[in-house]
């Protein structure tokens, strides 16, 4: 066997391992994937919200086996919620108790700022992890650029400094999955640093693999014609875009109202679940009744 | 789809071809270094695959880094890597990078020549047609226009206003509290924390306070004929704002832009004015706001834009070039910085609606579009431009 069918055969293994759990991933993101585990570069993830950025790395972690370690990004955030904090509370016990203790100094500032008091967040959990985890570092445009440059430094060294510690060296290497929304330019600094990856709303038949996966119990027409129903309402021009989980969402509260086909006359019934699928005021407002049946029908 | 992959043909070869691909990105605006040549023929070493899918899928996510490059990668994948198609491709954009870094390309020629025969004629024409149609426009309001701040005393005024607004600038704060050396409020973890050194007893106090923030302002002046009866007025504020405000960066443009920071800068206002008015030499051209901008995004706005940037441009809109181009440029410039403020001089008339194109294309984009006729309509804008980078 050449060497490409090897890839091509490991890209399809991979991409059937995501499925298992339950992502459908195309050939290109298996390839991505494949190439960030070979190369262990950081995997930055862009695309609108809502089409399962950060799904790709659960889902990934479920293939491999792996911990997910999550940090959710947000403004403000620092090295104390993001690497590590000390246990002051038990320190101060522990120096309490350790008064009337005949040890030398030394021995007992050592013991006091030894691991036990050490609270790890989730970048140090994951690289003091003996089996490499997912880290997922979600929705890093929130972030402030500071944290952004604290971040670079990581993960090109695996390695961080905690001053009463010493240097805390990766003991594997995480499999880091970057996902951005673009709410924010990232710098470029970071963007060389990662592989990268778009991810495009789905297309009918991907869609419908996702549907048939996620919600089994809707039947092949139902699925069918409401994942239609999603793509031509996401070629209106609307604020808010409905994602995959709004589609599944959606889905959901079809068959929870017994609904098993969309058509022109059940527009009323249709219009009820909307709130599922159509998620701003504005573009609520565009969802007429008449609408909705016009779009039915052609489904 | 790489003839070089046979057997036949030299390693080496091969490697040159792989690691040229880079090259050829960049000539196409991506965004690689020099290191990813190398890093190309790495992957593909790495992997074994020298073709097909899993290349081009490889080389897509090593090779592209935001949206733009990520929609272009196949075609120039295919252009590079499939013969006939390449030629075409290379064919075109020949004039482009490498005729750049000579001379100057053609379009450069051409820009020089603009601006040199602008100049030329800038002299002569001072009381010509094209100026008196201006002048006249501008009689009646001329009480309160800026061109009569040439005195003193309104340059004092411009100077009073510029120092309330620096003060209030570096005062700038987020509720989010960080911790601070003094501050309004006592850190108690903090405190805890340092009194770990003195076996628990607090002896020494940890505060937090407010988080200060450090705003950004980018100013992007239009230095076109129909502005002239501004461009000082807003030199002026700039060159008060720029010795107050540390961070803030000025830039002029007509058919070019320039960065005039360093000029302004000068702590000498006569050599100041001196050294603007040799960056200024070509001024009283055509406008071309938008390439202007996109100049502006490709080589200042990922180094100088960030999420607490405001950027106020002043124009009055009149653009030569493409509408579609000022829309995309100012499209780009919204999603990276915080607020986009638009000062047009002529909105403040009563008879005026922003109705040339260039201007329909900039409204959807701007966060607020303002009249910026006198020092009082630009004082009005400024508090809530404060508001938003907070």
């Amino acid at each position: 066997m050449s060497a490409a069918a090897q890839r091509m055969s490991a890209v399809v293994e991979l991409q059937r391992q995501l499925q298992d759990a339950g992502y459908i991933a195309e050939r290109p993101l298996a390839a991505a994937l494949l190439l960030m585990l070979d190369l262990r570069r950081p995997l930055l993830l862009e695309g609108e919200a809502g089409v399962g950025k950060t799904e790709v790395a659960k889902a990934l972690a479920t293939a491999r086996g792996a911990r997910l370690i999550r940090l959710q990004c947000y403004e403000g955030l620092d090295v104390h919620a993001a690497m590590y904090e000390w246990n002051y509370q038990r320190q101060l016990l522990a120096i309490k108790l350790l008064e009337h203790d005949e040890r030398p100094i030394a021995q007992k500032e050592q013991d006091i700022f030894s691991e036990r008091y050490l609270l790890k967040r989730p970048l140090l959990e994951a690289i003091s992890c003996a089996d490499p985890p997912v880290l997922l570092i979600d929705e890093i445009d929130r972030a402030d650029e500071a944290f952004e440059a604290y971040l670079l430094e990581l993960l090109s060294d695996f390695q961080m400094s905690i001053p009463e510690l010493g240097t805390v060296r990766a003991v594997s290497r995480p499999l880091v999955v970057i996902t951005s929304n673009g709410t924010r330019e990232l710098s470029d600094a970071l963007r060389r640093r990662c592989l990268y990856q778009y991810i495009d709303y789905p297309t009918l038949e991907k869609e419908l693999a996702i549907v048939e996966i996620r919600t089994p119990e809707a039947t092949g027409k139902l699925a069918r014609q409401l994942v239609e129903f999603v793509q031509s309402v996401r070629r209106m021009d609307l604020k808010k875009k409905p994602g995959i989980a709004e589609t599944l969402d959606w889905a959901a509260a079809l068959l929870r109202l017994g609904i098993a086909a969309l058509d022109e006359g059940g527009a009323e019934r249709i219009v009820e679940t909307l709130a599922a699928l159509i998620k701003t005021r504005d573009d609520r407002a565009g969802f007429t009744r008449e609408v909705v049946a016009r779009i039915a029908a052609a489904c | 789809m790489l003839t070089l992959a046979s057997s036949a043909a030299p390693a080496a070869a091969l490697h040159a071809r792989l690691a040229g691909f880079a090259g050829f990105l960049r000539a196409n605006g991506f965004g690689v270094g020099a290191d990813d040549s190398a890093g190309v023929v790495e992957t593909a070493a790495g992997i074994g695959v020298f073709d097909g899918d899993i290349l081009r899928w490889s080389l897509k996510a090593l090779l592209c880094a935001r949206g733009d490059e990520w929609r272009r990668f196949d075609a120039l994948f295919d252009a590079y890597f499939l013969p006939p198609n390449r030629s075409a491709f290379v064919r075109h954009r020949d004039a482009g990078p490498g005729a750049s870094h000579g001379a100057g390309s053609p379009e450069d020629a051409a820009l020089e020549l603009h601006v040199a025969s602008a100049a030329e004629h800038a002299g002569a024409e001072d009381d010509g047609p094209g100026e008196r149609h201006g002048a006249s426009l501008e009689e009646s309001l001329a009480s309160t226009d800026f061109r009569d701040l040439h005195r003193s005393e309104e340059l004092r005024r411009i100077e009073a206003l510029t120092r309330r607004f620096a003060r209030r600038m570096k005062h700038l704060r987020l509720r989010r509290e960080a911790r601070f050396h003094r501050g309004r409020r006592m850190d108690l973890q903090g405190t805890i924390r340092r009194s770990v050194a003195s076996g628990g007893t607090p002896f020494r106090v940890a505060w937090k306070d407010r988080r200060r923030v450090r705003p950004r302002l980018v100013l992007l002046l239009d230095a076109s004929r129909s502005m002239s009866p501004y461009s000082f007025f807003y030199l002026r504020l700039a060159r008060a704002l720029c010795l107050e405000l540390a961070d803030i960066h000025c830039f002029i443009f007509h058919t070019r832009l320039t960065a005039i920071d360093e000029a302004l800068r000068d702590a000498d206002p006569f050599r100041s004015q001196e050294r603007l008015h040799l960056l200024a030499s070509g001024w009283g051209g055509g406008t071309r706001i938008g390439e202007c901008l996109q100049a502006f995004n490709r080589r200042h706005a990922p180094r100088l834009v960030h999420s607490r940037t405001a950027i106020i441009v002043v124009s009055d809109g009149y653009d030569t070039g493409e509408p579609a181009a000022l829309g995309a440029a100012l499209g780009e410039l919204e999603r990276r910085a915080r607020r986009i403020v638009w000062l047009n001089p002529l909105l403040g008339r009563p008879d005026f609606t922003p109705e040339s194109r260039g201007m329909q294309a900039a409204l959807p984009h701007l966060d607020l579009f303002a009249p910026g006729a006198d020092l009082a309509s630009v004082e009005r804008v400024l508090p809530s431009l404060i508001e938003a980078l907070r």
